[in-house]
């Protein structure tokens, strides 16, 4: 409730969707790619002997599962990964959170103090 | 009981962090910006905090503080203060920990009166999407440099499960 991440949490069609997304080694290897950062379809086709449209048929069943998402730059297309989409948006904004919530506990033991003090 | 609320829209490189104090906002602002209250709450609990130098004045300037663990591992953060003429009760910053040497983002703190309480606004711009994503990924916990790392166990993982 006081998350505001606008995706939801993964259904279980949407959980499925990403296990078939996952399921495929070339899929995965341009998952792995993509952790290192955005790339173009000619970038994430140069490791494997695959034609462009190939490549562009799984970059679609990411995208599907959320996984990856596209934007256009100039006249390429740049596919970027979604972490979010791996394991939940909450769970992964949760400990974000939780570290500036210690934080500010701990502040407001400060500001506690500074407002007993006369 | 106060709670903090993230922000953090998919595919934009910030992200916002929203708490109330109750406390006036001159103090809150004090403990924002006073080096010797600072230490005592700008990180996890486990860690020791200190401050290499501090310097902030009308004008902006600079800061470098350190955490330190009971392991003897420590991290450096370091950064330029700037001074936004609009609003006094704003902070601005740039923001880098050395161990991840270019990665800088930009923090802005704004600190709004609410009825005798403060509300803090944080917001972190970062360079790129995936910074973002990488710190959020680290959870601030373990600091900066590892958020690469745990996106790459984080997908060894998933894979893995998948496989």
């Amino acid at each position: 409730m006081h998350n505001q991440w606008v995706i939801n949490q993964p259904t279980a069609d949407h959980l499925s969707a990403i296990f078939g997304a996952l399921a495929d080694p070339t899929r995965r290897a341009i998952l792995e790619r993509l952790a290192l950062g955005e790339a173009t379809v000619g970038d994430l086709g140069a490791p494997f002997s695959m034609s462009q449209p190939a490549i562009s048929k799984h970059l679609k069943v990411l995208e599907r599962a959320g996984l990856v998402s596209r934007r256009r730059r100039g006249t390429a297309n740049i596919s970027r990964l979604e972490p979010a989409a791996l394991h939940g948006a909450n769970d992964w904004l949760e400990r974000y959170r939780a570290a500036w919530e210690e934080r500010f506990e701990r502040l407001d033991e400060v500001l506690d103090e500074l407002q007993r003090q006369p | 009981m106060a709670t903090t609320r993230v922000t953090a829209p998919p595919g934009m490189p910030f992200a916002e962090v929203e708490r109330e104090f109750d406390a006036p906002r001159d103090l809150v602002y004090r403990a924002w910006t006073d080096p010797g209250l600072i230490v005592r709450w700008l990180g996890p609990r486990r860690l020791q905090m200190r401050i290499d130098y501090w310097n902030l004045d009308a004008r902006g300037g600079s800061y470098r503080y350190i955490h330190s663990g009971e392991d003897g591992v420590e991290h450096a953060f370091h950064g330029s203060f700037h001074r936004t003429t609009a609003d006094p009760y704003t902070l601005l910053q740039t923001f880098e920990y050395e161990g991840a040497p270019g990665f800088v983002s930009l923090d802005e703190v704004r600190l709004v009166e609410a009825g005798g309480k403060t509300i803090a606004k944080l917001r972190t711009v970062h360079q790129t999407v995936e910074a973002r994503d990488a710190m959020i990924e680290a959870g601030m916990s373990e600091g900066m440099d590892d958020g690469f790392d745990k996106l790459d166990e984080l997908l060894a993982s998933e894979l893995a499960a998948a496989r």
